[in-house]
């Protein structure tokens, strides 16, 4: 019997198919992140429709609001009052008039008429129905009057 | 000057690999980090303009508002749907019936008077926020077959103030 001793070769891997598959992911992962939704709150749950589709025109500039409920690690309810999440703040819904008006100085230093400023109201699904009302109607006492309503796109 | 001939010790080179593992895998490492799922988000568009808010229009339409007006529970579920004078009641099927009725009113989707017209939603104060955009989804229109292409309805929504006012907000 012959005892192969002959070269205690380095162990060559061949790398190239790891390679392959790497970049692959990496390519699947670059493509499927989105750095966009930075401005969605955790804390709303949206609700479903499924109609709701992805805008094909996206205006360059909007205003979006995250409006919901204090939740604990289970997604409870913890507090009743809806608040709007803006900025880190938690702004009691009805005492959101100022910062309308700031938003409204903004855009005006920056030539936008806040009329053409879309106000994007992702709200959570338990949230009263009069209280969007409310945030609507100070908005537009602010000079907003654009509106849009947005929720997740159901599977079907 | 020495050429360098280049057929005589034709040693194979070795890229090194090692460095570029490195950064391939912090690479990888990162975008699986800052990976999160969401859902695709969707808008539902509602022009409110200024003036409607204070008063009821008062130049006459050629089409009279569709009147949806959503009744809730004490809990802000909701109670019924009312379309005009027709109560479409409660249930599972109920923004489908909506839906239906809207299909009725406008004769077919895309017809030249869905431009005009203008569905007005009446809702109690402390009714669900999911309720609302349901009935708006629903008046809006609906999907397909194929389920790809939205079949548009009615385009114009807007609001009543609510009904219950603050009594009924916390």
């Amino acid at each position: 019997m012959r005892i192969k001793s002959k070269k205690p070769a380095v162990a060559d891997i061949d790398m190239t198919p790891m390679i392959d598959i790497v970049f692959q992911l990496i390519a699947f992962f670059m493509v499927i992140t989105n750095f966009e939704q930075i401005q969605a709150d955790e804390r709303v749950k949206l609700p479903s429709d499924s109609l709701a589709k992805p805008p094909e025109v996206k205006a360059a500039d909007e205003l979006v609001l995250n409006i919901g409920f204090e939740r604990n690690d289970k997604g409870e309810i913890t507090d009743p009052e809806a608040y709007i999440f803006y900025n880190g703040e938690k702004i009691p819904v009805l005492q959101f008039g100022p910062k309308f008006e700031q938003e409204a100085r903004i855009y005006k230093q920056k030539n936008q008429d806040p009329k053409e400023v879309p106000v994007i109201l992702r709200t959570d699904a338990l949230v009263k129905t009069g209280l969007v009302q409310d945030l609507i109607k100070i908005a537009q006492e602010n000079g907003f009057t654009k509106f849009a309503f947005k929720a997740t796109q159901k599977t079907q | 000057m020495k050429l360098r001939s280049s057929g005589r010790e034709a040693e194979k080179i070795e890229p090194q690999m090692a460095p570029m593992i490195d950064v391939v895998f912090q690479l990888l490492i990162f975008f699986m980090l800052t990976l999160n799922i969401v859902e695709p988000e969707g808008d539902f568009n509602i022009n409110m303009p200024i003036t409607n808010s204070a008063e009821p229009s008062d130049e006459p339409d050629i089409f009279p508002d569709i009147k949806v007006r959503l009744v809730a529970n004490e809990d802000g579920t909701l109670n019924t749907i009312r379309l005009g004078q027709v109560n479409l009641g409660n249930g599972p099927n109920v923004f489908a019936g909506l839906n239906h009725e809207i299909l009725k009113i406008i004769g077919k989707p895309g017809n030249p008077i869905t431009k005009d017209m203008e569905v007005e939603i009446e809702s109690d104060y402390n009714l669900h926020y999911e309720y609302t955009l349901k009935a708006v989804s629903a008046c809006t229109g609906r999907l397909d077959s194929s389920g790809k292409h939205i079949i548009r309805y009615i385009e114009k929504i807007k609001f009543a103030p609510p009904v219950g006012g603050n009594s009924a907000g916390s």
